[in-house]
């Protein structure tokens, strides 16, 4: 008798701790970051910092008394295969919650299995906005968190009356671009002072653009450019800017999708005063800001790292996650969910970032220069501005909101009081 | 920072002699500042000119050197007493500085002080309240430097601070810039109308941007309307709405200004017949009758009829409201003489800017068909001589820029490592171009589909392998500082240095291969090999050898093509594969087989490009797309390409 109960308890052990997995420790973080191909070097530095950010989280004790455990795949920049991964972090390694992708194309392809599957997914990277997944959390910036603040300090700061916005032909510049240029002519500035140019990824030959640019000032006008370049792209284009000799006090560039990572290889003499939108500088000086790139720089085992934005992004991110299961008591996605709406962690760059119920954060904008030293220099700092998912210079989404706390719904249309769909499918 | 100290200490009483000698009140400049604190400490463009005001009203003793410290980010806030001060670097921590005393004030962390950091807006503003006084500092580069910060905010009252210096000034360069700069301010702010006139006159033809950006600012107009056309205008001219512009938007002006009622727009018509809908028929027209414009619009009318609705403003509405008005554009600028003298400025320099504009894009187009000839070239050996069909030869031109790169990171001079560069790239590229021969493509002479094939696999190999190398984040290649500028014919001609550079390396490339492929024994037993084989190897001729050099030879310029490129572009891994399709396309455009007709194809395929691009300045993916569906085009009605070999050379 005693023998036949001691079995069963052993076999009950046994299954639970194999069928229950995610119930029972360890507590499993997926990592979807690519590890090769084309965005690896940006992915790669993004799972180390969740690997860091769990292995300081276990030397703290777990989170629920449970070991933390990361789930490393590799999605090889190829973008089918996130969605693919996705679901066997779900289905076969059963995580608990995804931290990952970086381009937008690479969101879009594991939305609709991460919403069949009911998971929980953080997304770092600032991008065009205009969604609002039921799972995902959104820690980047949205368009109103990093491009129309520049637009703003071009204008109100830098007496910028003539825009040319240059960007790599992509969702993320097209979207970005419509919502500024609508902005703009919201602002009083005439359609012929918005120079609009698209190129291809990795465009090498920037003369033509350049010289255009330049020849915009004999309109009379304070010319600005507003980069959305992406990728290998901008090294050609600020090259080609050094060369014709255009200095940041003409012809000042603010660009979204260049920070210290990409200055790293650039020699940046030439390049001083333009400027770069964030939420995130690595110059930033609060003590936060010190731990975190001391423990980085500990980590990585190389004092010449740098970090970044998306990486603040996904301490904050981790971090409110941790605190919403611990307030949660559980790791189900739907409690966790519900604990993320509110949750407050400090910003490395002083003040606390807020996760709103639209899935979006509240976070400071920053303004940098960029420095010889290939560093920012920031010139300004907003306080905490709430993420929009839906922008209201878009004229489709400018009645649309989102609020999965009261309305339980990510793209409510507040003209007709209805929710248009639930899904992220578009 | 303590260099910069010591030279402010050493130039301090030059400066405060001319500038200061005078009456200084006794108001200590800290206290001057504690007046405008908040503004000071948090510098906007708005409010600098408060901060500026102050300061030179009050004038205590350091205010120059304080406003360049400020605009320099070299004075710090104490915000526990909101203090202002210098401060130098002291290890991790700060040493402040008084600012009156110069007297050190105590050592802090640097999170206890705020670094003031004013942006470039706000330093442009500090930069023109200094002009005055840096115009007669002892450096000339700060006399020059304080020119431009003039010449980027212009203001009435530089005309006689720049006169009185210009009076003092020895350097003739400098002088020359002041003159300049006195002449396109006095054409903007003058009080004399006639110096005005005149000084915009001596800017007819003048195509440098400052002049015709003073041109355009003198031409700027506003749109206004008005019962009749007022007095005291200067009018530029008068609108006809509907020709000049769209009537709507004459209209909607209207209506701004409440003068005309609002237009109902579709919504709105289709709201307001939702909103009277009668028995199933609005305004007597059946609801199922109601989805076109035309029958939405009789019913909206017969409810307007019966005055249940705002009137229907229709097209005739519009231009009958319209045409009680005049509608007209008038200068910003009241004085008509000056107006006109400056359209008739600009007018004269219409032609010119067009032709320069169009010789600045002949040099683009240019610069682009070398860089295309380079990357070109060969491949025009490789497949135009041999008939390999080498997928991989981008990632030849590759594997030269990432030479470069690894040159560049061992030799830190920059002439030097390139130099180094451009031989050892072909070394390299040689090499390995030599060792694919042997392994791959001479076993495959036969069949091209499997060389195509393979080269192919090898192309992604060697791009993966390079990733693993040198990781994916571009790396660049900078020119020495004799070729990072630009070559400046004036302000709408432009050639970046480097770019000409490479024209030059492509013209020489150019000669070599013709001195090679028809001067030479190589030369002489190439023509022969690829001509035809078997003959060549009978007369004695070893064509496994040949091909071989051949190859290498092809190979190898292109990686001295990609030590070239990747100055002015980036060198990645994927580099190599955005040249492969526009190679191909410059060899088979060009004509197969002919060096000359490479150079033709790479001079077609730019001059068109930039020809695109210009139409079409929006998308320069478009003018790609364009571009590859003109060469489909040509390659139709000249399948040889534009130098079509003839004869036994043809091959076929």
């Amino acid at each position: 008798m005693i023998k036949n109960t001691l079995l069963s308890a052993v076999a009950v052990t046994a299954l639970s701790t194999a069928a229950h997995a995610q119930a029972a420790c360890p507590i499993k973080v997926g990592v979807l970051h690519s590890l090769s191909g084309s965005m690896a070097i940006s992915e790669t530095t993004l799972r180390d910092v969740m690997q860091m950010l769990v292995a300081e989280q276990n030397a703290k004790g777990g989170v629920l008394g449970c070991e933390l455990e990361a789930v490393v795949v590799d999605p090889a920049s190829d973008w089918p295969l996130f969605a693919e991964l996705t679901r066997q972090l779900l289905t076969v390694d059963e995580v608990d919650v995804i931290f990952g992708a970086w381009t937008s194309v690479s969101r879009k392809a594991l939305l609709p299995v991460l919403e069949e599957l009911n998971g929980l997914f953080f997304y770092p990277v600032q991008y065009e906005g205009q969604e609002s997944s039921r799972n995902v959390f959104y820690t980047g910036a949205a368009p109103n968190q990093q491009a129309i603040p520049a637009v703003d300090y071009f204008i109100d700061e830098l007496g910028v009356e003539s825009f040319a916005l240059l960007g790599t032909d992509y969702v993320y510049p097209r979207t970005t671009n419509a919502i500024l240029e609508s902005y703009l002519l919201s602002k009083g500035i005439a359609p012929e002072d918005i120079f609009v140019n698209y190129t291809p990824f990795g465009h090498a030959d920037w003369s033509t653009i350049v010289s255009d640019v330049v020849g915009l000032g004999a309109g009379g006008k304070q010319v600005g450019v507003i980069s959305t370049i992406n990728g290998d792209a901008n090294v050609g284009f600020y090259t080609e800017l050094a060369a014709q000799g255009v200095s940041a006090d003409d012809i000042p560039v603010v660009a979204f999708s260049v920070g210290e990572e990409e200055l790293s290889g650039l020699d940046t003499s030439r390049l001083v005063g333009h400027l770069a939108a964030w939420n995130y500088f690595m110059s930033a000086d609060t003590p936060e800001n010190e731990a975190f790139i001391t423990a980085w720089h500990e980590f990585i085992g190389s004092t010449d790292r740098v970090t970044n934005d998306p990486m603040e992004a996904h301490y904050i991110g981790f971090n409110m996650w941790v605190n919403a299961v611990e307030a949660a008591g559980t790791t189900d996605v739907d409690a966790v969910r519900e604990a993320m709406w509110g949750q407050e962690f400090p910003n490395l760059t002083g003040g606390m970032a807020v996760m709103n119920t639209n899935h979006h954060l509240s976070k400071p904008v920053l303004i940098g220069e960029i420095r010889a030293d290939g560093q920012f220099d920031i010139i300004s700092q907003t306080p905490e501005v709430p993420g929009e998912a839906w922008s209201p210079f878009l004229a489709e989404s400018a009645t649309w909101t989102s609020d999965w706390k009261e309305l339980g719904c990510g793209m409510f249309d507040t003209a007709t009081d209805t929710c248009v769909q639930l899904t992220s499918n578009y | 920072m303590l260099r910069q100290l010591c030279a402010l200490a050493l130039i301090w009483p030059l400066i405060l002699g001319p500038a200061f000698g005078q009456d200084q009140s006794e108001t200590p400049l800290q206290d001057v500042l504690q007046t405008v604190q908040a503004e000071v400490a948090n510098p906007s463009r708005a409010t600098v000119p408060v901060v500026l005001r102050a300061l030179l009203a009050a004038d205590a003793p350091g205010t120059v050197d304080f406003m360049r410290a400020w605009s320099d980010r070299e004075v710090y806030e104490r915000p526990a007493d909101g203090l202002f001060f210098y401060a130098q670097p002291a290890g991790g921590a700060l040493t402040l500085i008084d600012i009156d005393s110069g007297a050190e004030a105590g050592e802090v962390g640097t999170r206890d002080v705020n670094q003031i950091r004013p942006n470039a807006g706000v330093r442009r503003e500090i930069g023109a309240a200094l002009v005055a006084f840096e115009l007669s500092h002892p450096d000339p580069d700060r006399r020059i430097a304080a020119l431009d910060a003039a010449a980027r905010s212009p203001d009435p009252d530089q005309i006689t601070a720049i006169e009185a210096a210009r009076a003092e000034e020895d350097d003739p360069a400098i002088a020359a810039r002041m003159d300049r700069l006195i002449a396109l301010l006095n054409a903007r702010f003058a009080q004399d109308s006639t110096l005005r006139v005149e000084a915009i006159t001596a800017l007819r033809g003048d195509v440098s941007t400052p002049a015709r950006s003073v041109l355009n600012q003198l031409l700027q107009t506003r749109t206004d309307f008005a019962e009749s056309l007022p007095e005291d205008i200067n009018l530029a001219r008068i609108k006809t709405p509907g020709e000049d512009m769209p009537l709507a938007a004459a209209y909607d002006a209207l209506v701004s200004a409440g003068l005309a009622p609002a237009a109902p727009g579709r919504n709105a018509i289709r709201d307001a017949l939702r909103a009277n809908v009668v028995d199933g028929a609005v305004g007597g027209v059946p609801v199922h009758q109601l989805d076109n414009d035309a029958s939405r619009i009789i019913a909206y009318q017969a409810l307007e009829d019966a005055g249940t609705v705002p009137p229907l403003v229709t097209e005739a509405d519009m231009a009958g409201t319209v045409a009680q008005y005049v509608f007209f554009d008038a200068y910003l600028e009241p004085d008509a003489a000056v107006t006109t003298a400056a359209a008739d400025a600009r007018a004269a320099t219409t032609t010119k800017v067009a032709l320069f504009q169009f010789l600045s894009l002949s040099f683009d187009a240019l610069s682009l068909g070398s860089i295309f000839f380079l990357a070109a070239i060969g491949l025009a050996i490789t497949f135009g001589v041999m008939r390999v069909i080498n997928m991989a030869h981008g990632e030849f031109i590759m594997m030269g820029a990432y030479t470069g790169y690894v040159v560049q990171t061992i030799i830190p001079n920059y002439t030097a490592s390139l130099a180094v560069a451009l031989p050892l790239a072909f070394a390299v590229t040689f090499l390995a171009g030599v060792v694919m021969e042997r392994l791959v493509i001479r076993h495959l002479y036969t069949r091209p589909l499997e060389t195509l094939l393979a080269t192919f696999g090898i192309s992604i190999a060697l791009q993966q392998l390079a990733k693993n190398i040198f990781g994916t984040q571009a790396r660049p290649l900078t020119a020495p500082d004799w070729l990072a500028g630009a070559i400046q014919v004036n302000d709408l001609v432009s050639v970046a240095a480097v770019r000409v550079g490479i024209f030059v390396m492509a013209g020489m490339f150019l000669l070599l291969l013709l001195y090679i492929l028809n001067r030479t024994r190589l030369g002489l037993e190439v023509r022969a090999v690829t001509q035809n084989p078997g003959m060549a190897a009978s007369m004695g001729i070893n064509p496994d050898r040949i091909n071989m050099l051949t190859f290498g030879l092809g190979s190898g310029i292109a990686g001295v093509a990609g030590v070239a490129i990747g100055l002015v572009a980036q060198v990645t891994s994927e580099m190599g594969a955005n040249y492969i399709v526009q190679s191909f396309m410059t060899v088979v455009v060009g004509g197969v087989g002919s060096v000359f007709g490479t150079l033709a194809g790479a001079a077609l395929i730019g001059s068109l490009q930039k020809g695109i691009e210009w139409f079409n300045p929006a998308n320069t993916l478009a003018a790609q797309t364009y571009m590859v569906l003109f060469i489909i085009l040509f390659i139709q009605f000249r399948p040889k390409g534009i130098v079509a070999l003839k004869g036994r050379a043809a091959g076929d």
